[in-house]
């Protein structure tokens, strides 16, 4: 099949929100059901470029309108995006069978084109190749993610949106600065043109270019000074969306800031824009297991989990070494799977016991033993115990810290993670040591999808080779920038001042 | 005190910082790389007078599909957030003779210069966007002259969701017949208007994507207007 068949990515799901409106009137399960459809062929199509791009081992570019970069705009699904664009829309499912199981307030019909539109805001934020269109696509996701926050419709859900759209906003039109020194002083907006003629760049204007275009993007990945509203978005957001948020909104926020980051390498300013970025990566990480550690809602702790989580991906990606980066991208992957099987969980559990606060767990061994069992797993991965997948990535990570001569923020780091450990033991201890409860029957098609991501945790823990393979792929994809640029076919232009 | 001093000394140390990097890219310099190639090659290839136009529509047309996604996040976003089980409007006083009458003089005219800045959009400045913001101005002085006026509100909504899947069915008839998604083979394929540059039908799909991009906004931006007006009714 022709590769720009690869254009469905965004075609499908953008098409398909416009849609719902027409169908709302058969009623809130008929939409909801569509809502599964779209999702259910949105995995078939990624599935299709993921095995496409691994098996030719070349990436997809998709040329919007036939105009060669950089006159139009590509998507560049190479091998980061392949595999980031199936885990996006593969998360979207599970969150879609989820919403189906789970009691959505209405209206039923604006929350599934949200859903959508996040997932294509994603998406395109993963897959574009155009550094304006990345900004297109990152106010698809945000202005989505503000309006599926205040979806519940309660005061704390408003105040939540609200802080997270004034950062947000703060962030976009810093990004859009950014951007503008950059086209201002290149005259183009192709990411690789972008970085082909970076290093002819000035050094001031490039520094404070990236910085602004770091910090812009830091509100969308959570990293500390400016990820004060995560907490609050996450625990007031829908079940369905926090999981979402922290399976690949975060991550897409954070690839676009490395990806940017790693083309602009040519500069001569770039050791002290990751210098900047490691500080705040570390300062994620302790800030946010400490504040971890005090939390009587199990939603919110494990967002702050998140968080931290993201702060060390952060750290690994801005070592601007090859290990570093790859760990990095394997972190991200397995905190994809944790973090949505620890959401889906409390969120499962949120929706047949009514709330997530800790004492809601107690005894959940005995009410919902399949549940707790998966959530057990999923805590035990996320503390970084052996022959789970999280501590292959973490260790390596660490190792790459070492390597990378940064030892100060390895250590805090190894710190933190000791923090970690105390509230998910005492979270686990609270599932099965404590409480009693009737039995509460849990239904098959959430069970499954929980045991699926349980499992892959286990596989992914014992035989970690074939992940590692993948994300050693997608890692060189963001890290080798001459291929990068060698595979997009750029016109050659001859212009004015250029 | 403290923290106020601190807050000041931190802005204008960035200020400095920022300033240091806008001298870097003096202004009125322009950097024309890919500008200069749109400007030599903008009639051939789109067949529209409009360099603005055609670069919004046709070779970034994918920046404006995503544009109109944020119009429409916006909307529904609205939509979600205000929806009540049963709405209706509830302002009492009733526009000034001036207002009234007014408005049933000017809600034609408005509605026409709309499509007319829409449907002239790649030869003169303007396009979708404006042209469907001054269509929803025209249901706007209705809301405000009139107490008792409403959109059809539902035929509203399916009309956006049309006008959208039509914008993205456009870009795949262009997958399907010329491989690309968002193809303009209206212009490229079967060369339509190629005597006609400068005159009403020429500019490719270009003239098609701005009507459904005029509907779309026009029928997105009345919803707003019309779910932040109404208020819930209690049985």
């Amino acid at each position: 099949m022709n590769g720009q068949y690869a254009s469905l990515l965004i075609a499908l799901p953008l098409i398909s929100a416009f849609f719902v409106p027409l169908i709302k009137g058969a009623g809130e399960k008929a939409v909801k059901g569509y809502l599964v459809l779209i999702t259910t062929l949105q995995t078939a199509v990624a599935a299709w470029v993921f095995q496409t791009v691994y098996t030719t081992g070349k990436p997809i570019i998709v040329m919007a309108g036939a105009w060669k970069p950089p006159v139009g705009i590509d998507l560049y699904l190479g091998h980061f995006a392949a595999l980031f664009v199936l885990i996006v829309a593969a998360v979207s499912f599970m969150t879609a069978v989820f919403s189906y199981v789970a009691d959505i307030k209405p209206p039923a019909d604006k929350y599934v084109m949200l859903s959508l539109l996040l997932m294509l805001g994603a998406t395109g934020m993963i897959a574009t190749g155009d550094i304006f269109n990345l900004f297109v696509f990152m106010e698809i996701t945000s202005i989505t993610a503000y309006a599926l926050t205040a979806y519940n419709k309660t005061g704390e859900a408003a105040e939540a949106s609200l802080k997270y759209m004034i950062l947000g906003g703060i962030g976009s039109s810093f990004f859009l600065i950014g951007l503008t020194l950059i086209y201002g002083s290149l005259g183009t907006l192709n990411m690789a043109q972008i970085a082909q003629l970076a290093g002819s760049m000035n050094p001031t204007v490039a520094q404070v270019g990236l910085s602004l275009i770091i910090f812009g993007l830091a509100v969308e990945a959570e990293l500390f000074p400016l990820n004060a509203w995560a907490p609050d978005a996450y625990q007031a957001a829908p079940y369905a969306v926090a999981v979402m948020f922290s399976a690949f909104v975060v991550k897409a926020g954070l690839y676009a800031m490395v990806r940017l980051l790693y083309l602009m390498q040519t500069v001569k300013s770039w050791h002290s824009v990751l210098s900047l970025l490691i500080a705040m990566a570390v300062l994620t990480v302790v800030v946010a297991e400490f504040a971890a550690l005090r939390q009587r809602d199990v939603k919110r702790m494990i967002a702050y989990s998140s968080i931290s989580q993201v702060g060390l991906i952060a750290f690994a990606l801005a070592l601007g070494t090859r290990a570093g980066v790859d760990a990095g991208v394997f972190h991200m992957i397995n905190h994809a799977i944790v973090k949505a099987l620890l959401f889906l969980g409390v969120g499962y559990v949120g929706v047949k016991l009514g709330g997530t606060s800790i004492e809601d767990f107690r005894g959940l061994g005995r009410r919902m033993p399949l549940t707790a069992f998966t959530l057990t797993i999923g805590s035990l991965a996320a503390v970084g115990i052996p022959l789970f997948n999280i501590f292959w990535s973490k260790i390596r990570i660490l190792v790459a810290g070492i390597e990378a001569g940064y030892t100060w923020g390895v250590a805090l780091i190894l710190g933190a993670s000791v923090v970690e450990a105390v509230y998910y033991i005492r979270f686990i201890h609270a599932m099965w040591f404590t409480g009693e409860g009737e039995r509460i029957g849990e239904g098959i098609s959430m069970s499954l999808i929980l045991l699926f991501l349980a499992a892959l945790v286990i596989v992914i823990g014992v035989y970690p080779q074939y992940a590692w393979s993948l994300a050693q792929k997608a890692g060189n994809d963001i890290f080798n920038v001459g291929q990068y640029i060698k595979n997009v076919p750029l016109m050659p232009l001859t212009g004015v001042g250029a | 005190m403290l923290k106020r001093a601190l807050a000041i000394i931190t802005l204008l140390i960035i200020g400095y910082w920022l300033a240091q990097g806008l001298t870097g890219v003096p202004f009125g310099q322009d950097r024309m790389l890919v500008g200069q190639y749109y400007l030599n090659n903008v009639i051939k290839q789109t067949g529209s007078v409009n360099a603005v136009t055609a670069i919004v529509v046709n070779y970034r047309g994918f920046d404006t599909l995503g544009e109109v996604t944020v119009l429409f996040i916006a909307s529904t976003g609205v939509g979600a957030l205000l929806w009540r089980r049963k709405k209706k409007r509830t302002a009492r006083t009733e526009g000034s003779v001036v207002l009234t009458t007014g408005a049933r003089l000017l809600v034609p005219f408005i509605l026409l210069f709309g499509v007319y800045i829409f449907i002239h959009g790649h030869l003169t400045p303007g396009g979708g966007f404006p042209g469907g913001a001054t269509i929803a101005t025209a249901f706007l002085l209705l809301y405000m002259a009139f107490t008792q006026y409403e959109i059809p509100h539902g035929a509203f909504e399916k009309t956006e969701g049309v006008a959208g899947m039509s914008y993205v069915l456009v870009g795949l008839i262009g997958l399907a017949l010329g491989g690309y998604f968002l193809y303009d083979w209206i212009w490229q394929q079967w060369h339509w208007g190629i005597n006609d540059v400068g005159r009403l039908f020429s500019g490719g799909f270009i003239p098609i994507i701005y009507t459904l991009i005029a509907i779309k906004v026009g029928t997105e931006l009345s919803g707003i207007i019309d779910n932040m007006l109404k208020e819930e009714v209690r049985e």
